[in-house]
């Protein structure tokens, strides 16, 4: 591989200052306020390495948690929280009865590996659902919670269908991944993306990596993996029930379910009208009772 | 079931995101997808995050309730009574006087930051019941404050006439009825419109269960008033409305069941510690106990005290306990990760689709909104 020819205007191996628009050099993306900029994840290049964890981790400043052993296969993370913004899941395939599969597929070993992250949904229900405004969208269409604006009422918890967004115990406010937000703003490539080994995580404006994510799959299928398939991208599961797409979408090999993702989530907003107008009926419905009670009442003890 | 790449049945899912030909083929799953879920899970780790809310929330929704619906009764007892159901009147701005006053303790101990409560009135959004739910509780607050102020201050006059501040009580009457109506029923809304399975597994019934309850229980405690103020003519009133209430309640807790059993979700409330108190207390205690003695009252000639006063503290008592067994039900559900797959799973061919309210909505929803 040849060196990116801008890489020659800092040869000298620590430069005084960022180079500007790194991400070009890094991953041959311009971050340009305006565009529409996520990741995807394609699970089949994942070794489970968590460099994405630990560099998510040392950038962000998150502190340690679950200390100790889930003795879920190597996962030691659990999932996705207020102090974990990227979660590498380990997906021992055992066969039925606990037995060790006897096939293989074709391409690759038993193991799935998936970095799981925050999907900046095309229509965040954690933004919606948000009622100060501290969650909103950023100029790179990415959801980013305002730390100083969160009083910590933790409707974005339940609201969102993955299980992403939490209230931290240590100040009381909702986090999640800002797809790294302060790094974009300096050109920089997200650190996850960046510390990743094998390209798993790749960053660049959503709508490249639609396409490249959808040439992988068919390149995958040709190669025999036709369990391969798109979660997150337009028209696929994860991308249902008015979520429209996922910034940061995935290549799976097995069902959602398998990776802890549901098949088809809804935006939780849709539920909003039709309860609320099914209240007000029916309290229309027992305030005519009510005065029909009322007006009856009296008319006889006159 | 064939394991082609349309297997899923179309017509069970958002029309837009989910017709096979809007699929683009490379990118749909021909095998993994089409492949039924027969349970698995991630090690049964949970999908969601269950909410934070509390037996807080959970009081603040029953105060809410029973507030937004004194007013209503008081608004009809106002404009449809005559000067017996004065104390009706009063009674009702009261208790949605300290309603209005005790909720929003409530709501900003269960902040995390609760030195940030204003932020709540800092932006207006429909998409989220927290939103203009603090609007609809600001609101009501002011206006329930004028009308109890207002009639505290103001006594009618000998003559009949009103002084200038029972008027001014008066007139903020409808406008509190109405977004005492929103009190009522703005928190089912609050909890569908979450991804936790129980509550968003039927977002009707179990606004029509969460009205309908308010109704109860705010007719309820005005009977319970008016066995103090000694009008056996108006408790009659009082509980005959508490009675339809309790009955609808009664049909809506079964509908939203089904649904939920549907859907397969909600055994945490039908299981357990949480789902034996929920039958106990909020269906039986709740529910059966005041249906029974209101309708042994309607049909006696002479109604006994003992049964109106023993109906109207069941139904309150049954309240709260339906708030906190939903509430603590669903935090629960959305800890289990089957619920929540079998309520977003994609129907398989051959079975009829159900009828599923959110999704319907939910692509609705998407077309409507940017």
């Amino acid at each position: 591989m040849g060196v990116h020819p801008r890489a020659l205007d800092y040869a000298e191996s620590f430069p005084n200052g960022v180079i500007p628009d790194e991400s070009e050099l890094t991953c041959g993306t311009k971050i340009v306020p305006g565009k529409s900029y996520g990741f995807f994840t394609d699970t089949t290049l994942c070794i489970g390495c968590k460099a994405c964890e630990v560099a998510c981790k040392e950038w962000n400043g998150l502190p340690a948690d679950n200390l100790g052993l889930t003795g879920h296969s190597y996962d030691n993370t659990g999932d996705l929280g207020a102090d974990t913004w990227r979660h590498v899941a380990f997906v021992e395939k055992i066969g039925s009865g606990g037995d060790r599969a006897r096939d293989m597929a074709p391409f690759q070993s038993n193991w799935l590996m998936m970095s799981d992250v925050c999907k900046h949904c095309a229509n965040a229900p954690c933004l919606e659902a948000c009622p100060t405004g501290s969650i909103f969208r950023t100029e790179f269409d990415t959801v980013v919670v305002q730390q100083d604006i969160c009083n910590g009422c933790g409707y974005c918890v339940p609201a969102c269908p993955f299980g992403v967004v939490e209230l931290s115990a240590a100040d009381g406010k909702a986090h999640k991944c800002t797809l790294c937000y302060d790094r974009l703003k300096g050109g920089l490539e997200p650190a996850c993306a960046k510390s990743c080994p094998t390209d798993s995580i790749q960053f660049g404006e959503v709508e490249e990596l639609f396409d490249r994510a959808r040439q992988r799959v068919e390149s995958l299928h040709e190669k025999g993996a036709t369990d391969a398939y798109l979660y997150g991208a337009p028209d696929t599961p994860g991308a249902t029930g008015g979520l429209k797409h996922l910034n940061a979408f995935f290549l799976l090999t097995d069902r959602p379910e398998v990776y802890n993702l549901p098949a088809a989530p809804t935006r939780a907003s849709g539920r909003v009208r039709p309860s609320f107008l099914t209240g007000l009926a029916a309290m229309a419905g027992l305030t005519l009772a009510a005065a029909a009670l009322m007006s009856a009442g009296r008319g006889g003890d006159r | 079931m064939n394991a082609v790449p349309d297997a899923m049945a179309p017509d069970a899912m958002a029309p837009d995101a989910m017709a096979p030909d809007a699929m683009a083929p490379d990118a749909m799953a021909p095998d993994a997808m089409a492949k039924d879920w027969k349970g698995e899970t991630y090690y049964g780790q949970a999908s969601l995050k269950p909410s934070p809310f509390d037996w807080k929330i959970a009081a603040y929704v029953y105060i809410a309730g029973i507030a937004g619906s004194s007013q209503i009764v008081a608004t009809l007892a106002d404009r449809l009574g005559d000067g017996r159901d004065e104390t009706i009147v009063r009674n009702g701005r009261y208790l949605a006087l300290a309603g209005a006053l005790a909720g929003p303790p409530l709501l900003i101990a269960d902040l995390k930051t609760p030195e940030r409560f204003y932020n709540m009135l800092r932006i207006y959004r429909t998409s989220s019941p927290m939103s203009f739910g603090s609007y609809i509780l600001t609101g009501f607050g002011l206006a329930s404050g004028l009308t109890a102020l207002g009639h505290m201050a103001g006594e009618r006059r000998r003559d009949g006439s009103r002084s200038g501040l029972r008027r001014a009580a008066d007139m903020a009457q409808v406008p509190a009825a109405f977004l005492g109506a929103g009190m009522s029923t703005y928190t089912a809304a609050l909890l569908s419109a979450t991804s936790t399975p129980l509550w968003a597994a039927a977002p009707r019934a179990m606004a029509v269960q969460f009205g309908t309850s308010a109704m109860a229980t705010a007719a309820a405690a005005l009977s319970l008033g008016e066995q103090v103020a000694g009008d056996p003519g108006n408790c009659r009133r009082l509980d005959g409305l508490a009675a339809i209430a309790a009955a609808g309640e009664l049909v809506a807790s079964a509908v939203a069941e089904r649904r939920q059993r549907e859907a397969g979700v909600g055994q945490p409330l039908r299981e357990g510690p949480i789902g034996a108190g929920y039958k106990a207390g909020a269906l039986a205690l709740g529910l059966g106990v005041p249906l029974a003695c209101h309708a042994v009252n309607a049909l006696s000639k002479r109604p006994s005290r003992g049964l109106s006063v023993l109906g109207s503290l069941a139904i309150l008592a049954g309240g709260m306990v339906m708030r906190q067994a939903v509430f603590q039900a669903g935090n629960r559900s959305a800890e289990r990760p089957d619920e929540y797959f079998r309520l977003t799973r994609r129907e398989p061919e051959g079975t009829s689709p159900r009828r599923r309210v959110d999704r319907d909505l939910a692509a609705r929803g998407a077309r409507r909104l940017p």
